[in-house]
């Protein structure tokens, strides 16, 4: 059975020149799990919530979008509301109501279901997501993953014949976001429930769906099955930079065939294709030389109440001159706050925090500020107090000129309309006009898609050539291992383990980067895709003789 | 073995109003001394012996209050002794006393009303009214707790900034306005968001219903029944005129005729009505307790 068929469709925005979306056509059938992928900007939203009525944005369209048949603009207001479900990105900013068991029952009580009815298929949904637990409790008090959970189940509790969302795991942690993709991919498999996501990590979702569509440009480049997506699209291209480790290696190393989606398949695919002669990379020479140090943390305990739990205990760690340390750890083990700390935004009620040998004490009428440190926060919007990039970068008297990357074509939009990686920028661009030695960031990558990712890592390696420290809080181990010097493992409020990402990362077993797991006991110390496909490369296929396709 | 507070919040909430209302419009001295009786019973029957500084401050105010009246008004026929040339008169310490005892009566009512009546129950009995002022009312709620954070975390980014450039408060007063202008226009930004979501869910398509949380029990029932018979019998006596009391030029009015007195028998019962109830509940679950 056919849900939607889209045939031709164009769209273009008011008073834009280029077409957002360009000569799309597509089906979607009952019960299948699609992904669509594509980088910011390549028109992923707009044609999902062109599939949307009631949040269809407002521009010239053309072509024909059919749901059972006939066409959406002719479907009522409110079929299409219960059939189709739409999630979007933020968790925080979807919930309408202050009570959980009120969120749940919105939608049924707009459509003026009977309460009987609604409390029935509220505790139907609340059991399936198993948030029976938190069923009276307050929306405010939710964690960001129970919140896009409570989302999903307010839209699931009008049992819709589709459910399209768009980019649902980008706020989330890497556990809670696979949690989400968990529960779809429940509901699809339980109650073949059709699924069209937009996602750019496609980690978690890729091994799950049944078709992938990539959209470049406007255009829909790919649709098809998850395994052949190298059989059109070349390995190398930087639309496919957010898939799963184990299909870029196979991509990168010239694969055309089936590709492997997972870190069995993955480690498979390298066993059998390519030699074992050497087993390392060269060495980089590491300079052994004595460093200052920036950031010292000694002995240092914190909590938020006197009668709270320690959050912080007995924490102690040195940030070297002019490197990049990553901080990783889970939810809540303490991370943010020893940024804060850091800051001198809370103080520790015993140890001992020194930026650049000076003790936070001393640095009188907030000194620390000017010249010396910054923070980048989590929630990058808390930075801007103006109408236009311009005007914020003109207030603080920052040079854009020596900044180490390009932000001239975000100058006059707002800074609310910018995407997830250009309000990154443009709020690295603020942070860095006070002209930090320091800098901190807390979790850097946080809702942006791979090339952002690589552009980020770009910005910090200039930054780091400037002599500036950067110290980086984060859940993205991939990113960690691209781009840090050092990383420590943080748990349970202190360090429990720290080294250099080659020594840090082959020595843990869970907690480490896709492709080191796939590539442990064949080679030694490859962490990152790029060095996967580069010892790859070094030993050469096993076949090379005789290349049979 | 329902308690008073897990009773249907509508009922909850007429009992309220027809005892703080009868004591507030007929201030007639057995009423007022019920409703302070009853009051302070309630209280401590639900919050046993904490809150020993609401007890204090209430005290306070009872002595206050009464002391008060005397000073100002000199109305009376009994002169008790006379100050800054001014008579104090007996009345006029009664009269006190009396509207000090209603004050702190209706007073105490509200402090078990705030206790007993969550966000949500005011919510539900909004809803009952108009779903549409309930829904508004729960966006709002939502909306304060929300924006105070926000507020902190602006408040963290741009100290971290140099907003403040100096410890002083012109520039901490300035700082403060900036940030509230922002997270003012961070709540309408995001506010676009919200308003796609409930457009998504059908918002605005048809007549709402709403989902009530708390169903009408037959306790409720016959909680509100006898409610409504008390009230009307000591309504009923009041508009008669039988429960009016005059403290000047001196005290009438002290021995009503017999509605007046079946109007108090009423208000007595009515008022001890949420006691009754706890305490029934307790002794019910002792009972139960000892069966296990």
């Amino acid at each position: 059975m056919e849900i939607f068929r889209v045939e031709d469709l164009n769209f273009t925005y008011p008073e834009c020149s280029s077409k957002a979306v360009h000569d799309v056509s597509f089906k979607i059938g009952k019960g299948e799990f699609i992904v669509l992928c594509g980088s910011t900007g390549s028109g992923k939203s707009t044609l999902l919530r062109l599939l949307k009525p009631e949040i269809s944005p407002n521009g010239e369209m053309t072509g024909n979008i059919l749901f059972h048949g006939a066409p959406l603009s002719d479907c009522s207001g409110r079929r299409s509301a219960s059939s189709i479900g739409f999630v979007m990105q933020s968790p925080e900013q979807q919930i309408v109501t202050d009570k959980v068991w009120h969120e749940l029952a919105f939608g049924l009580e707009n459509l003026g279901v009977p309460a009987s009815e609604i409390a029935r298929r509220t505790a139907e949904t609340a059991g399936f997501f198993g948030i029976g637990i938190w069923y009276g409790k307050n929306t405010a008090d939710l964690s960001g993953g129970q919140k896009q959970l409570l989302n999903l189940a307010s839209v699931l509790v009008m049992s819709p014949e589709i459910i399209i969302l768009d980019e649902p795991t980008a706020q989330l942690d890497p556990i809670a976001a696979s949690e989400f993709i968990t529960a779809l991919k429940r509901l699809n498999e339980e109650l073949s429930l059709t699924v069209l996501i937009a996602e750019h990590r496609l980690e978690d979702t890729y091994p799950l769906c049944d078709r992938i569509m990539v959209m470049d440009e406007g255009k829909l480049i790919f649709n098809g099955e998850p395994r052949k997506i190298f059989t059109e699209i070349k390995g190398d291209s930087p639309v496919l930079r957010g898939l799963p480790a184990a299909a870029r290696v196979y991509g990168l190393t010239g694969g055309k065939d089936d590709c492997p989606l997972t870190v069995r398949e993955g480690r498979n695919y390298i066993e059998k294709t390519f030699k074992k002669d050497i087993t390392a990379l060269p060495a980089p020479a590491h300079e052994a030389a004595e460093k200052e140090t920036a950031l010292e943390f000694k002995n240092v305990r914190f909590r938020y109440s006197r009668n709270g739990d320690d959050v912080l205990k007995d924490l102690s760690f040195k940030v070297n001159t002019g490197e990049i340390f990553c901080i990783l750890g889970g939810n809540g083990c303490g991370k943010t706050t020893s940024l804060k700390l850091a800051a001198d935004l809370a103080s520790p009620y015993s140890g001992v925090i020194k930026v650049f040998g000076k003790k936070l004490k001393e640095y009188r009428n907030r000194s620390l500020y000017r010249e010396c440190l910054a923070l980048l926060p989590q929630d990058v919007q808390t930075v801007f107090l103006c109408d236009s990039v311009r005007e914020e970068l003109e207030k603080c008297g920052a040079d854009t000129a020596s900044l180490p990357f390009d932000i001239s074509g975000l100058l006059d939009r707002h800074p609310y309309d910018l995407s997830g990686g250009e309000q990154q920028a443009a709020a690295l661009a603020r942070i860095l006009a006070a002209k930090p030695k320091l800098l901190l960031m807390d979790e850097p990558t946080k809702g942006l898609d791979a090339d952002w990712k690589s552009k980020m890592k770009d910005i910090l390696d200039r930054l780091k050539n400037q002599g500036v420290t950067v110290v980086i809080v984060t859940h993205d181990i991939e990113f960690a291992a691209e781009c840090a010097d050092r990383c420590a493992m943080f748990f349970d409020g202190k360090i429990v383990s720290e080294g250099t990402p080659e020594e840090f990362f082959p020595a843990n077993s869970f907690y480490t980067t896709a492709v080191s797991r796939m590539t442990r006991e064949m080679y030694k110390n490859i962490v990152t895709v790029s060095e996967a496909v580069e010892i790859c490369s070094l030993n050469g296929r096993k076949d090379d003789a005789h290349d049979s396709h | 073995m329902v308690r008073f507070h897990e009773l249907n919040p509508a009922v909850i909430a007429l009992w309220f109003f027809t005892v703080t209302g009868t004591a507030m419009f007929c201030s007639y001295p057995v009423i007022c001394f019920l409703t302070l009786t009853a009051g302070v019973l309630l209280f401590l029957v639900r919050n046993g012996r904490n809150h020993l500084r609401t007890h204090l401050f209430f005290l306070i105010l009872y002595v206050i209050l009464t002391l008060a009246n005397p000073l100002v008004s000199h109305n009376g026929k009994t002169v008790l002794f006379v100050m800054n040339d001014n008579p104090v008169t007996l009345e006029a310490l009664l009269y006190g006393l009396n509207s000090a005892t209603m004050l702190t009566g209706v007073l105490y009512m509200f402090r078990s009303f705030t206790q007993i009546m969550t966000s949500e129950k005011l919510l539900y009995i909004t809803s009952l009214l108009s779903p549409k002022i309930s829904l508004v009312l729960s966006m709002a709620v939502r909306y304060v707790p929300l924006f105070n954070r926000q507020g902190q975390k602006v408040s963290d980014t741009q100290k971290a900034m140099g907003l403040y450039a100096d410890d002083n408060i012109i520039d901490d007063i300035t700082g403060r306005m900036r940030i509230f202008s922002s997270v003012s226009t961070w709540a309408l930004e995001n506010g676009i968001v919200t308003a796609d979501s409930m457009a998504a869910r059908g918002f605005g398509t048809g007549r709402r219903t709403s989902l009530k949380r708390f169903s009408f029990t037959l306790t409720d029932t016959a909680f509100l029944i006898i409610t409504v018979i008390l009230a009307s019998t000591v309504i009923v006596a009041a508009a008669q005129g039988s429960l009016e009391f005059d403290f000047y030029p001196e005290m009438s009015g002290i021995h009503p005729d017999h509605t007046g007195k079946a109007g108090l028998a009423a208000f007595l019962l009515l008022v001890l009505m949420p006691v009754f109830k706890e305490t029934e509940a307790l002794i019910k679950w002792k009972y139960s307790e000892s069966k296990i």
